[in-house]
């Protein structure tokens, strides 16, 4: 690795501080499960400064507070799967974290890095999405907050500028009604890459007719969001498979709308139309 | 380049260094402080070859920077003997010829040491998990999870 200045601190004042004052020419590490990979990488643009955040200690945890879950940045993989906050109102992010990696990785990736990241295989963005998130970014000059959904400009791009630092990311907790499941797709089971992921969420009332649906397909769209039109054809219907294969059907289509035909559409058009049936279904298991 | 002062913990020991933060923690094992057990593999999170424990939890030594390892305790290959006698991991290793060229051995070890230690009698499942991130192209696995198994029965 070529020199950089290293900054480690155990203050988020102190971090947006030392931001506010390298800009783009400090990196942030955390995890440092993608950053040492690009540090790395054959002519790679080394930052000046990397800033270590890991020791923050009041960026990590999870938490719950009128009916909110409470995410805080540094959580890694690890802790949200064991976690029975996210077991109990979120079980769709623990099924995802799961299948993050390796241990090694889930070890030491955080959640935070996996959202500023902004890969389009991103793992815990989905699920996310579909809990209707919100994240908060603070940097000298104040905190804002904003809907995850609408953070995402395109892969790797985000709106986050260069003195943000994430401190939390918040979603309701899921109602006792709801059932959710995610899905990926990947070349092998374990250290695999999301090729297609879906993530899904299904409220059912007390006739068994489904009352909310929100689907998030990964790694399909040039960023992500809820496919409302798959979602709305599910709304007042009871679950059936005919359903659930149109619905599918639908985030295919639309998911063909943004990309254009290209040369992985072949395969992805069938599949990703399977893995939003299947998804669906894991929302209505017993 | 400014140098980084860092106390940790490894095998036991303490160590105050003064170091490069341009580093990973593989390097500073292998080439600063000779703790050459931890295995340099892939270098991307791949192969689990330099699998070494840090507070416990298992992780990729290369994609660790040096300086995160400060106020951390560490374990590595070379502390799992004890008073001259090897590790129970190691012996049913040996047992059970899970080890065929030995690269990938260490950090078999430390990813199968790091699973014991929070459950000790793991399920098969349980056990393949727990070494989902550690290559080996010899042996095929059945050994390796076969030993791990074995070693609190």
């Amino acid at each position: 690795m070529k020199p950089f200045e290293y900054i480690s601190t155990k203050s988020i004042n102190e971090a947006t501080q030392v931001l506010s004052e390298y800009k783009q020419d400090a990196r942030v590490l955390a995890g440092g499960t993608d950053v040492l990979i690009e540090l790395r990488r054959p002519h790679a643009k080394i930052p000046k400064a990397i800033l270590d955040i890991s020791y923050i200690e009041s960026l990590n945890g999870i938490s719950e507070s009128d009916g909110l879950i409470i995410l805080k940045p540094l959580s890694t993989h690890t802790q949200i799967l064991k976690s029975d906050l996210v077991r109990k109102y979120a079980q769709l992010l623990g099924i995802a974290a799961s299948q993050i990696g390796a241990p090694q990785i889930r070890n030491r990736g955080t959640v935070g890095g996996n959202v500023m990241n902004a890969a389009t295989c991103a793992d815990t963005v989905p699920p996310l999405i579909a809990l209707d998130a919100e994240i908060t970014l603070r940097s000298n000059g104040g905190s804002r907050t904003m809907k995850l959904v609408d953070f995402f400009i395109k892969p790797y791009k985000t709106k986050a500028e260069s003195d943000d630092v994430l401190i939390e990311i918040t979603f309701p907790k899921l109602p006792s009604n709801a059932q959710s499941a995610f899905i990926k797709l990947g070349r092998r089971n374990a250290l695999s890459i999301s090729r297609l992921s879906v993530a899904a969420i299904l409220m059912q009332d007390k006739k068994g007719l489904i009352s909310e649906a929100r689907i998030v397909p990964g790694a399909a769209l040039p960023t992500w969001m809820r496919v409302k039109e798959a979602e709305e054809m599910l709304i007042g219907e009871k679950p059936s498979l005919k359903l659930f294969t149109a619905a599918g059907q639908k985030v295919s289509e639309v998911m063909i709308s943004y990309t254009g035909r290209r040369w992985s559409t072949e395969y992805k058009e069938p599949v990703i139309g399977v893995l939003v049936r299947r998804a669906l279904e894991g929302c209505v298991k017993d | 380049m400014k140098k980084i002062k860092i106390s940790t913990t490894i095998n036991s020991k303490k160590y105050y260094l003064d170091i490069n933060p341009n580093v990973t923690l593989l390097d500073l094992l292998r080439d600063e402080l000779g703790l050459t057990g931890t295995k340099r593999g892939c270098e991307i999170g791949e192969c689990g070859a330099c699998t070494v424990l840090i507070n416990g939890e298992a992780v990729n030594s290369c994609l660790v920077l040096a300086p995160q390892i400060d106020g951390k305790e560490l374990l590595t290959v070379e502390g799992l003997m004890a008073e001259g006698k090897l590790h129970p991991l190691q012996q049913s290793f040996m047992d059970h010829d899970a080890v065929q060229c030995g690269f990938c051995t260490p950090g078999m070890l430390m990813s199968s040491k790091a699973l014991l230690d929070e459950n000790p009698n793991p399920a098969e499942e349980e056990i393949r998990t727990a070494i989902s991130g550690n290559l080996c192209r010899c042996t095929g696995y059945v050994q390796i999870v076969e030993a791990i198994g074995k070693v609190n029965k």
